[in-house]
């Protein structure tokens, strides 16, 4: 199974960045702050500021991702599937929506809380922003790594009707719980089924057997991924 | 391509353990919404929702420990080199609610990897399983993934395990979103006000067709299409033009090698949201312009169950593509006009080969199932 990467765009303790404009790679492991509108879009936006965190934080990966590959703009919907991968999802979301059950025995239950208590929903913010009609889901493994992912991706590729697929992570803080692997931010590529000799594309993402691989070097993290783009980038001056 | 088999299924839901009990409940016009006892529904615009009767949990325990348990023992065991897929909207949410009421905070036995694993034990199978949430199409869009795994040869026998529970988290949410009915819901009937809640536990053994024989195992029906789309509209409505619907239908009628002609019903997802019914109907008169085939939802009976409705509803759709009937839809009693006589409050026979599964769920995700009959 094979792919071209053509755009990449994250959120990390540094703040937003992507492929083509970033001066250095992104730190994961250090304190998040979920991104504000201003980070994103110039005029104002209703529906940003009504997400909770996860989904902030998970779309700005996407739209930042979406940018990177001049694919932010659109006319007509795309076939484009969405998939994340995440070990808290929205866990931090359930617990600030049960306050809200509980402060008044359920009377006060958070109506726009609870539409984001389930960790696809931003997803659904990033299809109907962009226009993507292909599958959307949100991948939680027991073991593995985040860059699997990328694999499910390639696979989605090959067996759907999509001409491409936004795949990658996003984790937020959660109260009481540890710092996952990854760290706290969101990453997403942008991996399409045919390169773009227009638009360039960073490199070939592969898949063989239980491997994979990025300009056929083993690709083990998301974090081997942005250097070797980052390079990329800076070869091409 | 290889062929692709639902070859058993066990089913744990308000209305009894075992496809047999929920298919009899089922054809019988059997309800099990009911008033709710599990927690205080005071402060909620409705007061019922379907319980599967018996489930108690050990002190800080989930009612997802003892529901597994009941499938599993239902299942029996599975082959060793199974690929685990699980199917929950929220997982052991009940655990997380009580932890929280007592001001303690989540542990990593709140995460959706320790279900996972504890799946995976229960069935004895490897670690490494994923959890498919995809809202309310989360074990439609695992079946999908899991037969698609299959076909390609990436796999020869999935588990699909789906189940979700009927919480005070997901209770005053829908309550808050004023989706409730605060009655017997009424999928597709003119004056549906809103849904009931439901849960269940259900296994889904997928096999290669090839496989299945050479194991002489069963076989419930042909998995023969699958499809998946994002209405790309609105995060917690449907489209009204139903475009994604329509787009994962037709996805699984083209990966099946079908027309639209051929399906001989449909197990629609009938919510009896006013919204998700009207936009379910107008995608089926779309994709079925010459004449719609009988549909029904079985959501009058069992409530809605979240990430397993999709597969509680496959189990059903397999037995009644067997049976050649189609249960009534309970709650229907003055049917949508623009459902004609195809859904209603009685059973509907059928005649044909093929029969349609779709689901749809918050985020704008839309799945679709097509079911094969296979003649013994």
């Amino acid at each position: 199974m094979t792919g071209w990467i053509k755009g990449i765009g994250w959120v990390s303790a540094m703040g937003c960045g992507r492929g083509r404009t970033a001066e250095s790679a992104p730190i994961w492991n250090d304190t998040l702050v979920i991104p504000a509108r201003k980070d994103l879009f110039a005029q104002a936006d209703l529906r940003f500021g009504r997400l909770d965190g996860f989904s902030r934080t998970g779309l700005a990966g996407i739209t930042m991702c979406l940018r990177d590959a001049a694919a932010e703009e659109w006319q007509d919907k795309r076939a484009v599937a969405t998939m994340a991968v995440t070990r808290g999802g929205c866990l931090q979301t359930d617990l600030d929506y049960l306050a809200t059950v509980v402060e008044g025995d359920g009377k006060l239950a958070s109506p726009n809380l609870f539409a984001y208590t389930l960790p696809n929903c931003f997803l659904g913010e990033a299809a109907l922003r962009f226009g993507l009609t292909g599958n959307s889901l949100i991948l939680q493994q027991d073991g593995g790594t985040e860059v699997d992912v990328l694999w499910r991706g390639l696979e989605e590729l090959a067996w759907s009707h999509c001409s491409g697929v936004l795949a990658g992570f996003c984790e937020v803080p959660v109260a009481g719980l540890v710092c996952p692997p990854s760290g706290y931010g969101s990453l997403f590529v942008l991996i399409e089924g045919t390169p773009d000799p227009q638009a360039g594309c960073y490199g070939k993402l592969k898949r063989e057997g239980n491997r994979l691989f990025f300009n056929d070097t083993p690709l083990a993290s998301f974090n081997n991924l942005v250097v070797a783009c980052l390079a990329t980038v800076a070869r091409r001056g | 391509m290889k062929q692709v088999v639902l070859s058993r299924a066990a089913v744990v839901t308000p209305l009894g353990d075992g496809v047999d009990t929920l298919w009899q409940q089922l054809t019988a016009g059997g309800t099990a919404i009911a008033p709710l006892v599990r927690f205080a529904t005071a402060n909620y615009i409705s007061s019922c929702a379907a319980c599967i009767e018996g489930l108690v949990a050990a002190d800080g325990e989930s009612l997802m420990v003892p529901l597994l348990e009941r499938v599993a023992r239902q299942m029996g065991s599975v082959p060793a080199d199974c690929r685990l897929l699980v199917a929950t909207t929220k997982g052991e949410i009940d655990r997380l609610e009580t932890r929280s009421r007592n001001g303690l905070e989540p542990t990593a036995a709140d995460l959706p990897e320790t279900f996972i694993r504890r799946v995976a034990q229960r069935f004895d199978l490897p670690a490494g399983g994923v959890n498919i949430n995809a809202a309310c199409a989360s074990s439609t869009i695992a079946v999908a993934h899991g037969a698609a795994l299959i076909a390609a040869g990436q796999a020869s026998a999935v588990l699909v395990y789906a189940a979700d529970l009927v919480s005070e988290f997901v209770f005053s949410g829908f309550s808050a979103l004023q989706a409730l009915s605060p009655h017997l819901c009424r999928p597709f009937d003119q004056q549906r006000s809103g849904l009931n809640l439901g849960e269940a536990g259900v296994a889904l053994l997928l096999l290669d067709e090839e496989r299945a024989q050479q194991d002489k195992a069963p076989i419930m029906a042909r998995i023969a299409g699958w499809g998946a789309a994002n209405d790309a509209h609105h995060v917690t409505a449907p489209a009204r033009d139903g475009c994604g619907l329509i787009l994962a239908c037709r996805q699984a009628f083209g990966s099946a090698a079908i027309s639209a002609k051929q399906i001989c019903a449909i197990n629609a997802h009938g919510t009896g949201t006013l919204y998700n019914d009207a936009m379910e109907l107008t995608a089926f008169h779309s994709l079925f312009a010459e004449k719609l085939p009988p549909l029904h939802g079985i959501k009058g009976s069992i409530g809605h169950c979240l990430g397993a409705a999709g597969a509680v509803e496959m189990a059903v759709g397999a037995r009644a593509l067997t049976e050649q009937l189609l249960p009534p839809t309970v709650g229907c009693r003055n049917p949508e006009a623009v459902g004609g006589d195809q859904v209603g409050e009685k059973q509907q026979r059928i005649s044909g080969d093929y029969l349609l599964c779709c689901n749809s769920g918050f985020g704008g995700i839309n799945g679709a199932l097509v079911l094969q009959r296979i003649m013994s």
